[in-house]
């Protein structure tokens, strides 16, 4: 898929584990781990903005378009 | 939903079981009374009489296709077992299953495939009985209802088929 997934960098940088992020958010950690590898096939408006406010970041740096 | 599954696997069972010994029953009744019968035609027929127009073939086409009809019959109990196997997809909550997809097809495939034998079958067995085989009167005979059932299968397995594409991706958003 060319929309690629950059939670992993943000977390690291936040220095925050999975599994924190998905409580925070109250979604599975399956389904954070979906999200993360790329098989999801959408996301819906309410969790990236849960994940934006929990990361204090802009949906463009959780994704990134890129031509494939 | 689980009671309601148990009460239509019951009654599926019921259904299936009653079919099955009607069925028994008429082979048993078809052996006894109609084959002795043929078995002493067929002692007593002239061995030299060419097979194709005589009535050799009259009689051997007769017990074909009452055997075929037999065979027919059992065909469609064979198609009504696989609403138990739908029935055990939905007990184990997986509504929108290829085995459940599958199985819609398989049993249109069998009510269409069946009323289209029984309907050709009982037109030759009114040639070979020599009985007027009246088109209309077949059509709106009970078995029938067997090709729009089917036909409404088909279009279940269709939805079913979109179900499932739907779910999986309701499954796959985040």
């Amino acid at each position: 898929m060319p929309i690629i997934v950059n939670l992993d960098l943000i977390l690291a940088e936040r220095k925050m584990k999975s599994k924190e992020l998905a409580e925070i958010i109250g979604i599975t950690t399956a389904n954070l781990s979906i999200l993360k590898s790329g098989k999801a096939k959408a996301v819906r408006f309410s969790t990236l903005e849960a994940i934006c406010k929990a990361l204090d970041c802009q949906p463009a740096d959780i994704l990134e378009y890129v031509e494939g | 939903m689980k009671d309601n599954t148990n009460i239509l696997t019951i009654i599926t069972w019921v259904i299936l079981l009653s079919l099955a010994s009607i069925l028994l029953d008429d082979i048993r009744q078809f052996d006894f009374n109609q084959f002795k019968e043929f078995q002493n035609w067929a002692e007593s027929a002239d061995k030299n009489e060419s097979w194709f127009t005589s009535k050799n073939a009259i009689k051997w086409s007769y017990y074909v296709i009452s055997v075929a009809l037999f065979f027919f019959r059992g065909y469609l109990i064979y198609g009504f077992s696989y609403f138990l196997s739908i029935l055990k997809e939905i007990e184990k909550e997986n509504y929108f299953s290829d085995n459940n997809i599958r199985s819609f097809k398989k049993i249109g495939n069998i009510f269409i495939w069946y009323t289209i034998n029984v309907f050709v079958l009982r037109f030759l067995l009114a040639s070979t009985r020599k009985t007027t085989f009246n088109f209309f009167n077949e059509l709106k005979a009970e078995f029938t209802f067997l090709i729009p059932a089917g036909l409404a299968l088909y279009i279940l397995a269709e939805i079913f088929k979109q179900a499932k594409k739907t779910k999986e991706e309701n499954d796959l958003t985040i």
